[in-house]
């Protein structure tokens, strides 16, 4: 059950099929070999569109997160908390997730994917602690 | 380096201001709300919709663009008009292309207005309509985070935690907004509060209490912008505009420094382009949208080095009786949200000295801030000055 499914668009439905099957990949310029996320036509360091999939150890460090109190999420367990994390293999890059520990995070620990998955064509991706 | 085609500090002015009352609910359309508001600053400036020959406004598909509002008030002849997309961001950069479009003669005399029923039809964020339309959003609403004191909160923490920065600096700032505000007779929430109130309202979204949110709020805001000549001739004070610029911004998933903001960036070809520099601001009105977003600000404009803002907030430095007054209204978290607009025309109180009780003695520059390019990566503001 998910309160907000994802629609993805023309540029990241290949991500989110490859998320489905816990396979996290970010694209790679072709020409220059530039990581970027989200999907996008075109490398922002060099302008060029070639470009291929790079699967990459879905991992980051944790730069911020919030608890929220406010129903936000119809239905969540309140309070959830929501990660920023600044992932490893794509610099200038963060993301979000609920956060999967046993115990609060800690600011800069590094942190796994930890998949959600929700029916055969979804998952999703939430953070873990690497270390317990 | 482009060749300077047009001399645009302090060729245009705002004449005028004008506002609906502020409440939770107006009862009446955003479209009722922009023409009372437009009227009420084209009364202020001592001209009639006859004078007007621009509209500009903001919106983000919630409210009546200039063309409903031109032809609601019979003006079906407009020479320029504006319909910018965008929220609190882009408040600054409207005003700012009406100066530029006065200034360079395709219209005279340009209202720019923002109505909202921010609180009674079009809530901000996930919480009272589906979730914005952008492409980021798949990657952050299915994590239950969509809307913007979550947003905010997450940046807030971010600088706590590079900086040191405490509750107590969020705190210390709502409560000096608040005493503002118990001088606006204007605002909403006039009843003066504690630090200890700030710190036992309840949670939102941690970092974050109630009271480092702004108000949601019904009503709206308008700014006559015409030549400073033309000013000059009206029965108001002149206000002129010595600066406006455009800045970059960061996205939800892309930013080097969650920090700092893209005001940093904007605010030397800001003061540059005024001839001015931080030091020479009377009064600043700085984008509000939670307490968060002031402290920052603060910074990336230059009043406090990086990662003081909130030692800078805490020595009362922002108080009307400091050296830098800011938010004199109350701003969005006490006087009401009005998306950018209010703090534009609270400046022009302060510069022709008509802002009562809250009144900084002596007023002649004045910094106005827009969202500073968190949630949309754009950014505005403006330098004004008494004529």
């Amino acid at each position: 059950m998910v309160v907000y499914r994802p629609e993805p668009d023309r540029d990241s439905r290949e991500w989110w099929e490859r998320i489905a099957r816990h396979e996290f990949a970010v694209q790679c310029c072709d020409a220059c070999g530039t990581t970027r996320f989200p999907a996008r036509a075109f490398c922002p360091a060099c302008r060029t569109e070639a470009w291929h999939w790079q699967e990459v150890d879905p991992e980051g460090r944790v730069e911020s997160w919030i608890v929220n109190h406010q129903p936000f999420m119809p239905g969540a367990r309140e309070p959830y908390v929501v990660v920023m994390v600044r992932l490893a293999a794509v610099p200038g890059c963060v993301v979000y997730g609920n956060w999967h520990g046993r115990r609060p995070p800690e600011p800069g620990e590094r942190v796994r994917a930890s998949y959600s998955r929700i029916d055969e064509s979804l998952s999703l991706v939430n953070w873990e602690p690497v270390d317990g | 380096m482009a060749k300077r085609l047009l001399d645009f500090r302090d060729a245009t002015a705002i004449a005028g201001v004008g506002y609906t009352p502020f409440t939770r609910d107006s009862g009446v359309s955003t479209l009722t709300l922009a023409c009372r508001a437009v009227l009420a600053a084209l009364d202020d400036a001592g001209l009639t919709a006859d004078d007007v020959d621009g509209l500009a406004t903001h919106r983000v598909g919630d409210s009546a663009p200039p063309t409903l509002v031109g032809p609601a008030l019979g003006l079906t002849d407009l020479s320029w008009h504006l319909d910018q997309f965008g929220g609190g961001s882009v408040s600054h950069a409207v005003v700012g292309q009406a100066a530029l479009a006065v200034a360079a003669g395709l219209a005279e005399t340009v209202v720019c207005y923002r109505a909202i029923n921010a609180r009674s039809e079009f809530r901000m964020g996930g919480t009272g309509r589906g979730v914005p339309a952008s492409p980021e959003v798949q990657y952050q609403a299915p994590y239950g985070y969509v809307a913007p004191p979550q947003q905010y909160a997450m940046y807030a923490r971010a600088h706590m935690l590079k900086y040191g920065t405490k509750a107590e600096h969020f705190g210390q700032l709502a409560v000096t907004q608040r005493a503002n505000a118990a001088k606006n007779p204007r605002a909403l929430m006039r009843t003066p509060i504690t630090l200890d109130d700030y710190l036992a309202s309840r949670w939102i979204a941690e970092p974050f209490r109630l009271l480092d949110c702004c108000l949601e709020t019904d009503g709206a805001c308008a700014v006559v912008v015409t030549t400073a000549e033309r000013a000059r001739s009206l029965h108001r004070p002149p206000v002129l505009i010595s600066a406006a610029a455009w800045g970059g911004g960061t996205s939800h998933l892309s930013c080097e420094d969650p920090a700092v903001t893209a005001a940093a960036e904007l605010a030397p070809r800001l003061y540059a382009q005024a001839g001015l520099g931080p030091g020479d601001v009377d009064v600043a009105e700085i984008y509000d949208c939670f307490t968060y977003s002031v402290i920052v600000q603060l910074e990336d404009y230059g009043f406090c080095a990086k990662g003081e803002g909130g030692p800078y907030v805490a020595s009362g430095a922002t108080a009307l009786d400091g050296p830098l007054p800011v938010n004199t209204h109350g701003g969005f978290l006490s006087e009401g949200y009005v998306h950018g607009v209010n703090h534009i025309a609270e400046a022009v109180s302060q510069l022709r000295g008509d802002a009562g009780d809250r009144q900084v003695p002596g007023a002649e520059v004045a910094l106005s801030t827009a969202q500073p390019g968190y949630i949309l990566p754009a950014t505005s503001a403006l330098i004004l000055r008494r004529a």
